[in-house]
C-alpha cells in the first residue's frame, strides 16, 4: 500500500516534470512555427516620456478594498511570526505584489520590544558594513543596559569579520532579546551577488539577530545552498501576496516604452547618487560641472583625474575607477572616444536636468 | 489593540518616503515594555478564564484589549517555554546519537593525531637559536612531511558533516590539541594564500595579531610555555570545494615550517580517496602523509536519530503518518540531507506548539513538574479537551469515569508498546534492507491499523498459543497485508536458524522492560529452545543423515513460523499508530499542509499562480463574471501575464502591449472587437479616439505591468540583440 503510494507520488512527480518540459518545447516550438511578429516596439505611438512618467505616477490602483482586507487578514499571522522568530526562524516572506507596507507594519506594531533595522534591498547599492556597525551598536546598547563593555575599539575601524565575530559572540543576558534585521528583498539588486548573501547568511545564525525578509523573484532560492538556506537562515516561509503595487522596488527599472536608457530622469539619477559615498558624489559634481560649462564636448578621464586629485577627492587611479564604475553601471556615466583617441566622458542628461541632479544632491 | 491595516501606514508620510531611499535605517529602537512584562503577566493570570482564550479581535474597548493582549502575550510565553523545553531535549539527544556514532573514528583519528606528532617531532625538534629566527629550519634537503587525515565523508551534502567536523574539532580540544577550523571559503582565488594565513593566525591566536604577522609569529606563539608540546591540527572540511592553486601554496608553506609549526591536517573528502590527487599537483602531494577515515553513511546517521527521537520517544512530541510521509518523501526523493530532516522536525515541533493549545502540557510533563504552575486551570483544560475531535468520539464509549489523566498515561502506555513492536519489526527488518523511515512511516498508518484488527477478530480463537505444525503460513495477516512488515515477516520466515536466534536475542534486549511483551517472548524463546533441544536429541537417534537435515529443516522451519506468529501478536494488539488515540492531539503533530508550506516555499510555482488566479485570492466581485475571459477590471500584471501565455517564449513587446490595450478599452469600446490578439491599426485608430486621454495611462500601466513581471523574474528585458521582445522565463506552473 505504502509502496503504491509512493508510485503514484513519483508518478505525479514524473507528469509534473514532463508537463514542464513539454510546456518549455511547446513554447520553443510556438515561436519557430507561429511566423515571428515583426512588429517593432517603435510602432507604437508612445507619449512624451515626461506625460509617460507623470501617468506612472497617477495609476489608478485596482481592488483597493479587497486589497486591504488582505492585508488585514494577515494581522491575525502576525502572533505566530512573532512566535517563528522567538523560537529562533527566520522569516521569508514571498508572493506577488509589494510587501514592504505589511512587513513595516508587523514590525512596528508587533515587535516593539525588539529593536528592528530595516535594509532595502530593491535599492542599487548597499554599504552591508554600515548595517553591521549599526546593529553592532544597536546589540551593545543592550549589552551596556546589563553590563559596561570597556576598552572596545570603535566599531567603524573593525573589518567585517571582526564585526560579525562580535555580532555572533556577543552575550545578551535576556535570551529573548534580539535585534530583528528586515530585509525587503533580499534578492535585489543591491544584495544579489554571492559574497552578500554569505554575509548575510552569517548574519542571519548570530544568537541575538532574527531576519525577516521578502523575495519577490522566482528564482531567489537559488542563492542559497543548503547550509544557508536550512542552518544559517532557517526560514519559515510565509506565501503572502497582497497585491500591492510594486512603487518604490520598480523606481528603479527603467520604462520599457521610454525610448533608451539616454533619458535617465533627475530623480532616478539623484536617488542613485544619494545612495554613494559623499567622494563619488563630489567626483560626480566635478564632471557634471565640466559638462555644463562645456555642454558639447566630453570630460578626458585625465582631466578629472587631475582635478579630483586637486581637491582630494581621490587619491589614486584606482578608486577614480572604482566610482567610474560605480556610475557606469547605473549609467549615470557614458564613455565617448573622441576624434584623437581619446577617452572622453559625459553624463547622459540634458544640461537643465543636470541642474536640477546637482540641486538635489547638494 | 486595533489592527491598523497597513496599507494606511503606507499613505507614505514624508519620513516614511525618505527612508524608502535610504540603504538602511533603524525602524525603532526596543521599546522597554519588556521589563515590566513579567508581574503584568502574573497579574493577569487568575483573569484567565473570564478573558476569552480565543485570539483577539479587535475590541475597542481599551482595558479588554490590554487584558487580552497580556493573556496572548503570556500564552505566547507558554508556547516558547514548551517548545524551549521539547527542542532542547530533541536536539541533545541527537546529538548524543550522532556523537556515539563518530565515537569510534573520533578516537581513532586522536591516536592518529598523537602517533604523527611524535614522529614529527622526532624528525628534529628545534634549538632555541633556530626557533627564534624568523625563518624556517630546512635542516635536510627535503621539506617535512604534513601528517593528513582524509575523512572521508561518504556523503556528497557537505551541510550534514559540518556538525560533524566541528565536534571533531571540540574533541580533539578536549583531548589537549589546538585546534584550527577553516572552510573552503577561506581557499578561494581571491582571499589568496594571504587570506588564508590570516584566517589561520585567527583561529589559533585569536584576534590579537597585528596586519604584519605571519608564520614566524604563530612559530613563536606555539614556543609559549602554554602552548608549547600540544599537537597543532587544521580541519578543512571540505576539500573538494577549495581552490587548488591556493591549497597548494598553503601546504608547501606549512611543510616547510613543519619543524617550527608542527601542524597536522585534516581534510573532509566528499568524493573518493582520489581526491587529493585530482586537486594537488605532485609536488603538493608529495608533502603530504595520507592516513584515511570513514564516517558512517547519512542512511546510519538517519536511522539512529530516528530510533531516538521519534520511536523511542525522548520527549512526548510525535508525528502523525501523513507528516512523517511528508518528511520521508522530502529526505529521500528531494533534500537527503539529515540536517533538513532535522529541521523539519523542528519546524513541526514548532507549529505544534503554536497551533495546538493543549500542547503547552508537554513542557510540564518532561520537567516532570505536575504543580498547577501551568497557566492553564484545569477548567481551561478540560474545556480545551472537550474540543479535542478524539475526544469527542470516544466520549460515548466511556464517558463517565475516565478522566482526562488517565486517558494520557494510557496514551503514554500504547506508546511504548508501539515504539517496542516497531523496534523489533526494525531489528527483524535489518536482514531485508528495510528502511527504517520506510517502517516508521508504515507503523504510524492508521488506515491499516483497522484492516490488520478485523483480520484478528475474525481468527479470534486462533490466535492463543502457538499454532499447530501443518498451518500454512496463509493463516497469518502479517504475511497478507503488503508493505514493509510484510516484508519484513517473509524475510523472518526464511532466515536461516542461527540468524534467527541472533533476532531473538535481541528482541529480548529490546522488549526487557516491558512485561508484557517480554512473556510472549519468553514462551517463544522456550518453544524454540524445546524445539531444538528435541531436534538435537533426535538427530543423535536417527541414521539417515537425509532425514536428519530433513527433520532439522522443518523444526526450523517450525521456529521462523513461531517467530512470525509473535510478530503478527504484536503487529496486531500492539502496533496502534497514535493518531488513533483519544487525545492524540496534544503530542502528534499531523498538519501536514501547514508545515509544508512553512517548510517548502515554492516561489516559482505559487507567484504564478498569484497572478493567474488572482481572484481566489483578492475575492472581488467585478473579476468573476464571465469565467477565464480577461476583464479590464483585473490587475494590470495579471492580464498581462495571462496575456503571455498565449506567446512562445519570446514576447513581442508591440503585439503585447496592443492586446493589453484591447482588453483595458473593453468596455469603451462596448466590445466590439472579438479577437483580443489581432490588433490591426484600423482597430488601434478606432480606439485611439475613444480613448485618447488614456493613452498615457495606458502606457504607463504596461510600463508597470513589465516592471512587476521583471521584478517577479517572470520576463527578462529586450537584449541589445531583440529590442521588440522580452523573453518569457517560466513555462508552465
Amino acid at each position: 500500500m505504502n509502496n503504491n503510494d509512493n508510485w503514484e507520488e513519483d508518478e505525479e512527480d514524473d507528469e509534473e516534470d514532463m508537463e514542464f518540459s513539454r510546456n518549455y518545447f511547446l513554447a520553443k516550438e510556438l515561436t519557430s512555427s507561429v511566423k515571428k511578429s515583426k512588429h517593432k516596439i517603435t510602432d507604437i505611438d508612445v507619449v512624451d516620456e515626461q506625460e509617460l512618467r507623470d501617468a506612472s505616477l497617477q495609476i489608478q490602483p485596482k481592488h483597493e478594498n479587497e486589497i486591504a482586507v488582505l492585508m488585514d487578514s494577515y494581522t491575525s499571522m502576525y502572533p505566530e511570526w512573532l512566535l517563528s522568530l522567538r523560537c529562533g526562524f527566520a522569516l521569508l516572506m514571498y508572493g506577488f505584489g509589494s510587501k514592504k507596507a505589511l512587513i513595516e507594519d508587523f514590525a512596528s506594531t508587533t515587535l516593539t520590544e525588539y529593536s528592528v533595522v530595516v535594509i532595502n534591498g530593491y535599492l542599487q547599492a548597499i554599504n552591508l558594513k554600515q548595517v553591521l556597525i549599526a546593529l553592532a551598536e544597536l546589540l551593545c546598547d543592550q549589552l551596556k543596559a546589563k553590563r559596561k563593555v570597556s576598552g572596545r575599539q570603535p566599531f567603524n575601524t573593525q573589518s567585517m569579520e571582526d564585526l560579525l565575530t562580535f555580532l555572533y559572540e556577543a552575550e545578551v543576558e535576556d535570551t529573548d532579546s534580539f535585534v530583528c534585521v528586515v530585509i525587503h528583498n533580499i534578492d535585489g539588486p543591491g544584495l544579489r551577488d554571492s559574497e552578500t548573501q554569505q554575509y548575510l547568511a552569517r548574519l542571519a545564525s548570530c544568537t541575538h539577530i532574527r531576519i525577516v525578509a521578502s523575495i519577490d523573484h522566482v528564482n531567489a532560492p537559488l542563492f542559497w545552498d543548503k547550509n544557508m538556506a536550512h542552518t544559517q537562515f532557517n526560514w519559515c516561509w510565509y506565501h503572502v501576496p497582497t497585491f500591492a503595487p510594486y512603487k518604490v522596488e520598480g523606481m528603479f527599472y527603467p520604462l520599457i516604452l521610454a525610448h533608451g536608457s539616454a533619458s535617465q530622469s533627475v530623480k532616478t539619477a539623484a536617488i542613485v547618487l544619494q545612495s554613494l559615498t559623499p567622494n563619488a558624489q563630489s567626483v560626480f559634481k566635478v564632471l557634471a560641472e565640466y559638462q555644463i560649462s562645456h555642454p558639447d564636448e566630453g570630460m578626458p578621464i585625465s582631466d578629472l583625474y587631475s582635478v579630483c586629485r586637486e581637491r582630494f577627492l581621490v587619491s589614486n587611479q584606482v578608486t577614480l575607477n572604482s566610482h567610474l564604475t560605480e556610475f557606469k553601471d547605473h549609467e549615470l556615466v557614458k564613455t565617448k572616444r573622441q576624434s584623437d583617441g581619446q577617452d572622453c566622458l559625459h553624463i547622459p542628461l540634458t544640461t537643465d536636468a543636470l541642474q536640477k541632479v546637482l540641486l538635489e544632491i547638494s | 489593540m486595533a489592527p491598523s491595516s497597513p496599507i494606511n501606514t503606507a499613505s507614505q508620510p514624508p519620513s516614511t518616503a525618505e527612508n524608502d531611499i535610504q540603504p538602511f535605517f533603524v525602524l525603532h529602537k526596543a521599546s522597554h515594555r519588556r521589563k515590566d512584562r513579567t508581574p503584568v503577566r502574573q497579574g493577569k493570570y487568575r483573569k484567565r478564564n473570564e478573558v476569552s482564550p480565543e485570539l483577539p479581535q479587535s475590541s475597542k474597548k481599551g482595558e479588554e484589549s490590554t487584558n487580552e493582549e497580556c493573556d496572548r502575550r503570556f500564552c505566547q510565553q507558554m508556547q516558547i517555554e514548551a517548545f524551549d523545553i521539547v527542542w532542547t531535549k530533541i536536539e541533545s539527544t541527537i546529538k548524543d546519537v550522532l556523537r556515539d556514532l563518530n565515537a569510534s573514528v573520533f578516537n581513532n583519528i586522536q591516536q592518529w593525531v598523537l602517533e604523527g606528532y611524535n614522529t614529527t617531532r622526532l624528525v628534529g625538534e628545534p634549538s632555541i637559536a633556530e626557533a627564534t629566527r624568523s625563518f624556517p629550519v630546512l635542516n635536510n634537503t627535503t621539506p617535512g612531511k604534513l601528517y593528513t587525515a582524509l575523512v572521508i565523508t561518504r556523503n556528497i551534502e557537505f551541510v550534514d558533516d559540518i556538525v560533524t567536523f566541528e565536534e571533531l574539532g571540540i574533541f580533539l580540544k578536549s583531548h589537549g590539541c589546538h585546534v584550527a577550523m577553516l572552510s573552503s571559503m577561506e581557499f578561494s582565488l581571491k582571499n589568496g594564500i594571504a587570506g588564508c594565513l590570516k584566517a589561520l593566525l585567527r583561529e589559533f591566536l585569536g584576534g590579537s595579531f597585528d596586519q604584519s604577522a605571519d608564520l614566524s609569529t604563530l612559530a613563536s606563539w606555539y614556543r609559549e610555555q602554554d602552548n608549547y608540546n600540544k599537537p597543532l591540527v587544521l580541519i578543512v572540511n571540505d576539500l573538494e570545494r577549495c581552490c587548488g592553486s591556493v591549497l597548494t601554496d598553503f601546504i608547501l608553506m606549512l611543510s616547510e615550517w613543519v619543524v617550527k609549526v608542527p601542524i597536522i591536517l585534516i581534510f573532509g573528502v566528499a568524493t573518493t580517496v582520489d581526491a587529493p590527487r585530482n586537486i594537488f599537483p605532485s609536488h603538493a602531494l608529495e608533502c603530504l602523509c595520507p592516513s584515511t577515515f570513514m564516517l558512517v553513511t547519512p542512511a546510519e546517521r538517519m536511522d539512529a536519530i530516528v530510533v531516538e527521537v521519534l520511536v523511542k520517544h525522548c520527549t512526548t512530541f510525535n508525528i502523525g503518518h501523513k507528516v512523517a510521509q511528508l518528511l520521508r518523501n522530502y529526505f529521500i526523493n528531494q533534500d537527503g540531507t539529515v540536517t533538513s530532516f532535522i529541521r523539519a522536525l523542528k519546524v513541526a515541533c514548532l507549529l505544534h506548539f503554536s497551533m495546538e493549545p493543549l500542547s503547552l502540557i508537554h513542557g510540564r510533563i518532561l520537567v516532570e513538574d505536575q504543580d498547577a504552575k501551568s497557566g492553564l486551570s484545569p477548567e481551561t483544560m478540560s474545556k480545551y479537551m472537550d474540543e479535542l475531535p478524539s475526544y469527542a468520539r470516544n466520549k460515548m464509549v466511556d464517558q463517565t469515569n475516565k478522566s482526562m489523566a488517565e486517558g494520557l498515561s494510557e496514551l503514554v502506555t500504547v506508546q511504548k508498546l508501539w515504539s517496542t513492536v516497531v523496534l523489533c519489526l526494525y531489528e527483524a527488518g535489518k536482514y531485508s534492507r528495510v528502511r527504517l523511515l520506510d517502517l516508521f512511516c508504515e507503523a504510524l498508518n492508521q488506515v491499516l491499523y483497522p484492516s490488520r484488527d478485523s483480520v484478528c477478530h475474525t481468527r479470534d480463537e486462533k490466535d492463543h498459543g502457538l499454532p499447530s505444525t501443518n498451518d500454512p503460513c496463509q493463516q497469518y495477516s502479517i504475511l497478507q497485508s503488503g508493505g514493509f512488515i510484510c516484508q519484513i515477516a517473509r524475510r523472518v520466515r526464511d532466515l536461516p536458524p542461527g540468524k534467527l536466534d541472533q533476532l531473538i536475542d535481541s528482541w529480548e534486549k529490546i522488549t526487557a522492560d516491558i512485561s508484557e511483551i517480554h512473556e510472549k517472548l519468553k514462551i517463544l524463546q522456550s518453544s524454540v529452545s524445546f524445539k531444538d533441544g528435541k531436534s538435537s536429541r533426535r538427530s543423535s537417534k536417527d541414521i539417515s543423515k537425509r532425514s536428519v537435515s530433513k527433520i532439522i529443516d522443518k523444526e526450523s522451519r517450525l521456529s521462523n513460523l513461531q517467530a512470525i506468529a509473535f510478530l503478527d501478536d504484536l503487529v496486531r494488539n500492539y502496533l496502534k499508530p497514535i493518531e488513533g488515540m483519544p487525545f492524540h492531539e496534544i503530542f502528534c503533530f499531523n498538519n501536514v499542509e501547514k508545515l509544508q508550506l512553512v517548510l517548502i516555499g515554492d516561489p516559482r510555482r505559487r507567484i504564478q499562480v498569484d497572478l493567474l488566479d488572482f481572484h481566489d485570492i483578492l475575492g472581488c466581485s467585478c473579476c468573476n463574471k464571465s469565467g477565464k475571459a480577461l476583464l479590464p477590471s483585473m490587475h494590470d500584471s495579471s492580464i498581462m501575464y495571462s496575456l503571455a501565455q498565449e506567446h512562445g517564449d519570446l514576447i513581442n513587446l508591440h503585439d503585447w502591449f496592443q492586446s493589453f490595450r484591447t482588453i483595458v478599452l473593453q468596455n469603451t469600446n462596448k466590445r466590439k472587437q472579438k479577437s483580443k490578439n489581432t490588433p490591426s491599426s484600423k482597430k488601434r485608430k478606432e480606439m485611439n479616439e475613444s480613448g485618447d486621454q488614456n493613452e498615457a495611462s495606458i502606457q504607463a500601466r504596461f510600463c508597470r505591468g513589465v516592471t512587476e513581471l521583471q521584478i517577479t523574474g517572470l520576463v527578462r528585458m529586450p537584449s541589445k540583440r531583440r529590442p521588440d521582445f522580452v523573453q518569457r522565463i517560466a513555462f508552465g506552473i
